[in-house]
């Protein structure tokens, strides 16, 4: 099919009663009171509190770690080392694989030996308050002997570098062979080469890292945790040696996650000590915890050789990578293959070259980050864009208009995204909304940009990935929907909440959610990589759709038609072709409940299950879908300071199906922020690896002064393979943000800075850089 | 050395007596009694989190001591209003979309509320300046100056009750 | 947080400074809004002995102006700075500066007093308040002396305060009428960020001439400091662009800034420079 899809904008194929509204949330009024409860909210009689001591270098070997005066302490109930747990590991693979084998990247609980990131986890400390624990901290000795460290990856590959892990310090590889990207270079009437460099970037969620632990009287250990997966207690078992079914995880709502809760964190800390002491036990991380606890956004340096006709025809692209791993592997693989299968970006490119490694330092780890290589991938990809349209003197969309992929075309695996795929139409409506540029004067000068992109909604294939919902009506007509699924701000289960009323006619009043607890919910798997939606949102409509039919069989008994001719919306149930035949659904379901139908259903969805992909080509499925869509700003840059201010900032992504309007403007407005300080002003300073913006005063991720009002435009092209025909938008949101912003900065002043973050320091030494050139 | 004083917190209009040493700071005083609504985000005063009113102005409880806040008046989020009966600023919150993660939202509302009590009829960059010291990651802010607007007119509509 | 002192709350001014002239064994620190000591506190980078809170303290608080001067108690919080007509009339530059401090929590806590004693190079009130040619009155138990702003500081966050003495108040004359006073903030992001260049500037212009000039620059040496010989460069002149860009260009030369987290030495030069100019020129077109 290329066919050019109709834009739907205003009008819906169907008319849904509570699909496509923007209803407010059912976690919004308790969080907006106070009284919703987070991980850290929870407390238990008898709690100790919980501090980590950490490595304060690098690189080193431990060669003593003294405890005892902590021991001693009146008031501590246990320190712990890793002298205490000889042999126990952790693993920090991806989560949720059922039977693959998992990669072996198991990783020590405590420092044994070697220290090989600022801040690795030396001991815990109980005690019975936190100023104890405190006071116990301050007693703590040891010493660190240094080992030459590698702080770049660039370093970490030469001969002769310090090793970190494996052999050669590349922790994992991927590779892209389609076509003859050689040839389609050479065939080419311009190739234009450049290198991007993306930084180290941090979650920055409000709520720090923070859980309650307690084992049980079944010696169940009992984790009440701020998490994204609920799944790691199989993780947590193998690390403290009891059986799965020994650890139970009750998630709470999370105080923001992006991929920064989606590890292990605190999990086996806790389960340790309180099995060790028999007590409840609580570690809430500080913020300078928080910045050393958890995996970073990977840094990227990206290499893109372009080929082009002179009419704007791409030919071949080439592109390079290294992304920094860190100390440990944690999830680099699969990040470095998410940004090796975006690397073309949403265009037409028959010859592509890539080749993309991971490569270890010891730097802190890096791990999941909301856009999981997708974004970094486009951070080049559409800064060369703007560049080759600058060497071919081009209109910037009118060279992106003569290569998007469209509908039908396979992207740089080779597979085809089943859904439709709509950049062109997402660009040209992102652009059109900048409307007048607002005057260069003066010192200050305007620029735009835009930046297209393609995400994945949905997990890797090879993974397997299932999800588990339940759906029940009780007798009264109420509605219980039970998944596993944590919710980390974005209304995940909200959005389960407004799948079942719609299918089954009653008002978000009348729902309840429970979810996030290991051992009580269907496991619905992590709430990452724009999943959610997608996986227990299938798995929601059709245990309620079961339901449905079940209720609608009976009640076409009732009015002597077919079930198919049987409706539900707004609390009755009718006959679609005569709605005056009808009966409050509250009948239906008592009529049900005494006749013994089945009021509830659990259903489990399976994504597409495929093979990896082939090492050497990197052809095959990734991904089950892709969400396609961009991202226009207009700045102003001083001349004089080298500041950036965002004026107009619009995001257009085709969402597939909107299930609720505000939560899906709620994900593109925040994307926008991570986004715009991606871009702009969020920078992890590290000094042999010690990190040197330890803190919010440091770190600086936008205000509310700092960002304008960001503008949505959804389209729904209702071909997305998530309930309805929605795609995923919780990554895409950001996906396009900063190379847009990037693109307008150089638009603005000429010239590009060709490493993030664009802080005033670099947009001013670049432009005075580039004046000294040209006289 | 850092003993412990009985002290005397006044907490949305009631008594609540605690013993705490020299060092406790109004956040962590707060949460040991049960006010959970008050939440931490980095106890150095950079994000906004820990925000509640204090004789009517909002504070950054995480750099206030709670030896010092005795004999004032402290109001927390759920001071305000609570799900029955919320609050102006509670509501248009909820109604507008303008929580996600929730977690940085009773800060925010007490800044809102105790820049609105100075400024009742505040410009979109009025807001801006007044909740600059609120650190949020999940909305970019665009719903939040639409909720404070929202509530700010209700709120002149009431004649400054609430 | 954790730590270790006793905790003392004076009802009035004379037991808060008999408090701080005792020595009673041990360091005491004076506790105003404790936005930056109730950090260090927990950072463990001070550790005191006894803190004297000056929270009940009433007779540091105020703002007045005679007509001659405006005089503030040294708890005027950046708050009270952002209500006060007086400030709006006879401190522009020091609302400019309010508006951008931090963020309203901290502002309707952190003082003026605190704010000067911190001695932080990036200390955002003292710029305008140098601009002004502010005095400050430092109280102890034994006496009370007057100190001109620019002499108070003597190194890098070291001054002329004694440690039982406490900025009890701060002054400056009123601004004539034809006056620009006015402040640029530099930093990372728009909403509460340290300086990296702190730029004030005054302009008194009589009769098309320049009778008086204040550059103050912050955040680019390790003493916030006027750049006077650029201020002498403008003083009787009427300023041309080229005289207003030599005058800047001397002022950075004035400043020894450093390499840290938020910028380099280079750009904070470039940046005094440029601001300088620019704030200059603004101010000079504004009174022509």
């Amino acid at each position: 099919m290329t066919d050019t899809p109709e834009v739907a904008s205003a009008g819906a194929n169907v008319e849904y009663s509570q699909l496509g509204k923007g209803l407010p949330r059912t976690d919004a009024p308790g969080k907006a009171a106070g009284k919703t409860p987070y991980a850290g909210d929870y407390i238990m009689p008898g709690m100790l509190h919980v501090k980590v001591v950490r490595a304060d270098i690098a690189s080193a070997k431990l060669t003593k770690l003294d405890v005892s005066k902590a021991r001693e302490l009146n008031g501590v109930a246990c320190v712990i080392t890793a002298a205490d747990l000889p042999d126990r590991m952790a693993a920090t693979d991806i989560p949720g694989q059922t039977g693959q084998k998992r990669l072996d990247t198991d990783n020590q609980i405590l420092v044994r030996e070697r220290v090989r990131y600022w801040g690795e986890p030396l001991a815990l400390i109980a005690a019975e308050t936190k100023d104890i624990a405190d006071r116990a901290w301050e007693l703590i000795e040891f010493e660190l002997e240094p080992i030459a460290g590698v702080y770049d990856p660039e370093e970490a590959l030469k001969p002769g570098a310090p090793i970190v892990q494996g052999k050669n310090n590349v922790v994992a590889e991927h590779k892209i062979k389609k076509g003859d990207a050689e040839a389609g270079l050479a065939a080419a009437d311009l190739v234009i080469e450049n290198t991007f460099r993306t930084p180290f970037q941090e979650h920055a969620f409000l709520e720090p890292e923070v859980g309650l632990a307690w084992a049980d009287e079944n010696d169940v250990v009992n984790i009440r945790m701020s998490t994204q997966v609920i799944e790691h207690f199989r993780f947590i078992a193998d690390a403290i040696g009891v059986p799965h079914n020994k650890v139970r995880i009750r998630g709470a709502l999370v105080g923001g996650g992006f991929g920064g809760k989606e590890d292990v964190t605190i999990e086996i800390y806790l389960a340790l000590l309180a099995k060790r002491t028999g007590r409840p036990v609580r570690l809430e991380y500080s913020r300078e915890d928080s910045f050393v606890g958890h995996g970073k956004r990977h840094p990227f340096i990206l290499t893109y050789r372009t080929g082009v006709t002179k009419d704007g025809k791409i030919t071949g692209i080439d592109v390079q990578m290294i992304a920094d791993a860190g100390a440990y592997v944690y999830l680099s693989p699969y990040v470095l293959l998410y940004a090796a299968v975006a690397a073309p970006g949403p265009y037409k490119v028959e010859n592509l070259n890539v080749y993309a490694r991971a490569v270890a330092t010891n730097n802190m780890f890096t791990s999941a980050f909301r856009g999981f290589g997708g974004m970094q991938a486009c951070v080049a990809y559409e800064q060369q864009m703007d560049e080759v349209a600058k060497a071919l003197d081009m209109d910037r969309m009118e060279l992106r208009r003569r290569n998007f992929l469209k509908t039908g075309e396979p992207i740089s695996t080779g597979f085809i995204p089943p859904s439709a795929i709509w950049t062109d139409q997402c660009a040209e409506q992102a652009w059109e909304a900048l409307g007048e540029p607002a005057p260069s004067e003066g010192h200050l000068k305007i620029g735009r940009g835009i930046a297209a992109y393609q995400q994945s909604y949905g997990r890797l294939t090879f993974l397997h990935d299932t999800s588990e919902a339940w759906v029940g009506v009780e007798v009264d007509g109420t509605v219980i929907v039970r998944s596993g699924v944590t919710d980390i701000g974005a209304g995940q289960i909200s959005a389960l909440g407004q799948i079942a009323v719609e299918i089954l006619g009653v008002t978000m009043d009348d729902v309840v959610i429970y979810n996030s607890d290991s051992a009580v919910t269907p496991l619905a798997g992590t709430t990452t990589a724009t999943r959610a939606l997608y996986m227990t949102g299938n798995a929601a409509k059709q245990a309620a759709e079961a339901v449905r039919d079940r209720l609608a069989a009976r009640a076409a008994q009732e009015f002597g038609v077919e079930p198919g001719d049987v409706g539900m919306a707004y609390n009755k149930v009718y006959v679609v072709n005569n709605p005056e035949q009808s009966m409050p659904f509250v009948d239906l379901v008592k009529i049900c409940a005494a006749e013994g139908v089945h009021r509830s259903e659990l259903v489990m969805f399976r994504a597409p299950f495929s093979d990896h992909l082939d090492p050497e080509t990197g052809q095959g499925q990734a991904h089950p879908d892709y969400t396609y869509g961009a991202h226009a700003v207009e700045v102003s840059v001083d001349t004089d300071t080298g500041e950036v201010a965002v004026l107009k900032s619009i995001g257009a992504h085709d969402v597939g199906q909107c299930v609720n309007p505000a939560a899906v403007q709620g994900q593109i407005e925040g994307g926008t922020q991570n986004g715009q300080g991606y871009a702009l002003s969020e920078e992890m300073l590290y000094e042999e690896g010690k990190l040197v913006t330890p803190s919010f005063s440091e770190y600086l991720m936008p205000t509310s002064m700092d960002m304008p009002k960001v503008q949505s435009i959804i389209l729904e092209s209702r071909s997305g393979i998530g309930p309805f025909g929605a795609k995923g938008i919780g990554e895409p949101a950001l996906t396009g943000v900063a190379p847009a912003i990037a693109n307008a900065v150089a638009d603005a002043i000429g010239v590009r800075v060709f490493e993030l973050p664009i802080t005033p320091e670099r947009v001013l030494m670049t432009l005075r850089e580039h004046q000294k050139a040209a006289e | 050395m850092s003993t412990n004083k009985m002290i005397t917190l006044n907490i949305n209009g009631r008594e609540e007596p605690t013993e705490v040493p020299a060092h406790r700071t109004l956040l962590e005083a707060l949460r040991d009694l049960g006010h959970v609504e008050v939440k931490c985000g980095c106890e150095k005063g950079d994000c906004g989190a820990c925000a509640v009113l204090v004789d009517g102005m909002a504070v950054d409880s995480c750099l206030t001591l709670a030896w010092t806040s005795e004999g004032k008046e402290i109001t927390t989020v759920l001071g305000l209003g609570d799900m029955e009966t919320p609050h102006p600023l509670q509501k248009s919150f909820s109604d507008t979309g303008a929580i996600q993660c929730g977690y940085c939202t009773p800060g925010l509302i007490i800044a809102s509320k105790s820049m609105i009590a100075e400024n009742p009829d505040p410009s979109e960059q009025d807001i801006r300046i007044g909740l600059s010291g609120n650190l949020c990651r999940c909305t970019g802010y665009t719903k939040v100056f639409d909720a404070v607007t929202e509530a700010a007119a209700v709120m002149r509509a009431e004649g400054g009750k609430s | 947080m954790y730590a270790e002192y006793d905790l003392h709350i004076p009802d009035d001014l004379s037991d808060a400074l008999g408090l701080l002239a005792d020595d009673n064994g041990g360091k005491a620190t004076a506790l105003a809004g404790g936005t930056n000591l109730i950090v260090d506190m927990r950072a463990r980078r001070e550790r005191p002995d006894h803190v004297v809170s000056l929270d009940r303290l009433d007779e540091m608080t105020g703002i007045e102006n005679d007509g001659k001067r405006v005089t503030i108690g040294g708890r005027t919080t950046v708050s009270d700075l952002l209500r006060s007509p007086d400030i709006a009339a006879m401190a522009p530059s020091l609302v400019q500066a309010s508006q951008v401090f931090a963020g309203q929590m901290v502002r309707n806590t952190a003082t003026v007093g605190g704010n000067i004693a911190c001695g932080s190079p990036a200390a955002d009130l003292v710029p305008p308040l140098l601009s002004l040619d502010a005095e400050v009155e430092l109280t102890s138990a034994s006496d009370t002396r007057s100190v001109a702003l620019d002499e108070y500081f003597t190194g890098y966050k070291k001054d002329v305060r004694r440690s039982d003495e406490l900025i009890t108040r701060i002054s400056w004359p009123c601004l004539p009428e034809n006056t620009v006073n006015s402040f640029y903030k530099l930093a990372r992001r728009k909403g509460d960020a340290i300086t990296i260049t702190g730029v004030a500037v005054t302009l008194t212009v009589t009769g098309g001439v320049c009778e008086k000039a204040r550059i103050v620059l912050g955040a680019v040496s390790p003493v916030i400091f006027r750049a006077m010989t650029a201020e002498a460069m403008l003083e009787g002149e009427t300023l041309t662009p080229d005289l207003i860009a030599a005058a800047a260009a001397k002022a950075a030369e004035e400043c020894s800034p450093i390499d840290d987290v938020r910028a380099s030495a280079e750009y904070r030069r470039l940046t005094a420079e440029s601001l300088t100019r620019r704030l200059v020129s603004q101010a000079w077109e504004q009174l022509s």
